[in-house]
């Protein structure tokens, strides 16, 4: 019974169909399209991919996702260098009030320290695909993009009474069109601050920067800061976006 | 908003204030901007095109220059919706049905995204930068919100469609918009109110659009990280 019963609705669809098919094609032809919309396709794994953010009011951080743990930082809008405050979220959670809140990396010392602040207080989240990484045994910057090497050059790094500090650090800001041969014509900002040389004008904060003295590249030669040939730190300028995450090791 | 979800995106945000999500966080950074100089920032790379006539005879691939306006005022509502789903998913806090609802309308909205700006070449305007103030990284904000952004891109599609001047963009838009009321319905269900409740459906006006997509604070400035001050590191 069943059997025949599908039978027959099956014939009547197919009749339905026909039918279907020839009122469409009794139809004027529809004009062409000015818009061709290509297959969607879903985001990749974005296992390269980081994501940063500014302070956007002034606020602090906590140890835990809850305003009633200590707090670890303060956190103001703006750097030494006048740009916005860059840090690197690390992920997010809500608290049992509803609240959410967001897991950064801080500019602070110990080198290293991570906390958690409101997200009200933060900005747009941005997304890179690159990251630096400076490695202190080979005297070497690395630039990668989505997991590749696309840029190398060799470095000069702090000397051991001034060491470059390692770990997970933000780069947070570019200044260009100063003028300080020293610095040569491009510096970056970064989270990463001295251990050593804390009473230093903006607080000891080490940059990537070019040179006057190119010939003592690569080799353990500045106060802490990580110095490229003036053409590096140029290149570098041209691939490198603010927020990149940057690895010292 | 109500059950029955017969309000549509004209109650979001009072809905939206009324839950305080945005009310906490838009009154913060993006206070001192106006709302015509935030919806200037959406625009500001459509501008020519949007408001005075330079440019204009220079129209992408021959197609009138009003369209082109259209088209890249289309654009900035796909950039908006396209921006909201990649954050979502990225962001790793949806789940269940929610979280494949966003992944698979993200995927059509840069679809959408990428066809625009293939259309409209060095006539697309540039990606403004969007702050969902926490609405990509919470399920009931993110579909609240969703469902006012694909109502807001189905009553502007509607208020657009007949001032085109191209009968072949008119086909491509009556396309997509019948794409973003199926991206209204599912997330009106997820969100649990009705997918369909009117028997017509009213356009929206672009001034009324700009005025909604302007409210939420949801455009922000880019943040100028490059200074022309003296370095200050240790050097």
């Amino acid at each position: 019974m069943i059997g025949l019963l599908s039978t027959g609705l099956t014939a009547r669809h197919r009749q339905d169909e026909t039918a279907a098919s020839a009122a469409l094609d009794a139809l004027p032809a529809a004009p062409a399209m000015a818009l061709q919309v290509g297959r969607p396709e879903h985001l990749g794994s974005g296992r390269n991919l980081s994501s940063w953010t500014i302070v956007r009011a002034e606020t602090v951080a906590h140890t835990e996702p809850a305003a009633t743990s200590p707090i670890v930082a303060t956190l103001a809008t703006a750097t030494a260098d006048q740009t916005p405050n860059a840090l690197t979220v690390l992920g997010t959670r809500t608290d049992a009030g509803g609240q959410l809140w967001v897991r950064v990396g801080l500019p602070v010392l110990p080198n290293g320290t991570v906390g958690w602040v409101r997200r009200r207080s933060l900005g747009a989240y941005q997304t890179v695909s690159t990251h630096l990484v400076v490695d202190r045994q080979r005297l070497l910057a690395t630039l990668y993009r989505n997991g590749a090497p696309i840029f190398r050059a060799p470095v000069g790094v702090g000397t051991d009474s001034w060491p470059t500090p390692a770990g997970q650090f933000t780069i947070r800001s570019q200044l260009t069109r100063y003028t300080s041969p020293f610095y040569g014509p491009v510096a970056f900002g970064t989270s990463a601050r001295s251990a050593v040389l804390t009473d230093w004008p903006g607080g000891g904060f080490v940059g990537i920067h070019g040179t006057n003295e190119p010939q003592l590249i690569p080799g353990r030669i500045s106060h802490g800061c990580v110095r490229m040939r003036n053409s590096d730190i140029l290149q570098l300028a041209a691939l490198m976006p603010v927020g990149t995450p940057l690895t010292i090791r | 908003m109500t059950v029955d979800g017969s309000n549509g995106f004209d109650d979001f945000l009072e809905s939206v204030d009324r839950d305080g999500a945005i009310a906490e966080t838009g009154a913060l950074a993006e206070a001192s901007l106006s709302r015509r100089r935030l919806l200037g920032l959406a625009l500001a790379g459509a501008g020519t095109a949007l408001i005075s006539g330079a440019g204009e005879a220079e129209a992408a691939s021959g197609l009138p220059a009003s369209d082109v306006s259209i088209l890249n005022y289309a654009l900035v509502l796909e950039y908006l919706q396209a921006s909201f789903y990649t954050e979502a998913e990225r962001s790793g806090a949806l789940t269940g049905k929610t979280a494949e609802a966003a992944r698979v309308v993200g995927s059509v909205e840069r679809a959408h995204v990428r066809a625009f700006r293939k259309l409209l070449g060095s006539k697309a305007v540039k990606r403004p930068l969007f702050n969902f103030q926490g609405t990509t990284e919470q399920q009931r904000p993110f579909l609240k919100t969703a469902v006012a952004f694909e109502d807001l891109a189905v009553a502007a599609y509607k208020g657009q469609a007949p001032k085109l001047k191209s009968k072949a963009v008119l086909a491509a838009a009556v396309g997509i918009h019948s794409v973003e009321a199926r991206h209204a319905a599912w997330m009106r269900e997820l969100f649990g109110i009705t997918p369909a409740v009117h028997a017509f459906d009213q356009p929206a006006s672009r001034q009324h659009v700009n005025r909604i997509v302007a409210s939420t604070h949801f455009i922000v400035q880019r943040p100028e990280t490059k200074a022309r001050g003296k370095p200050k590191y240790t050097g």
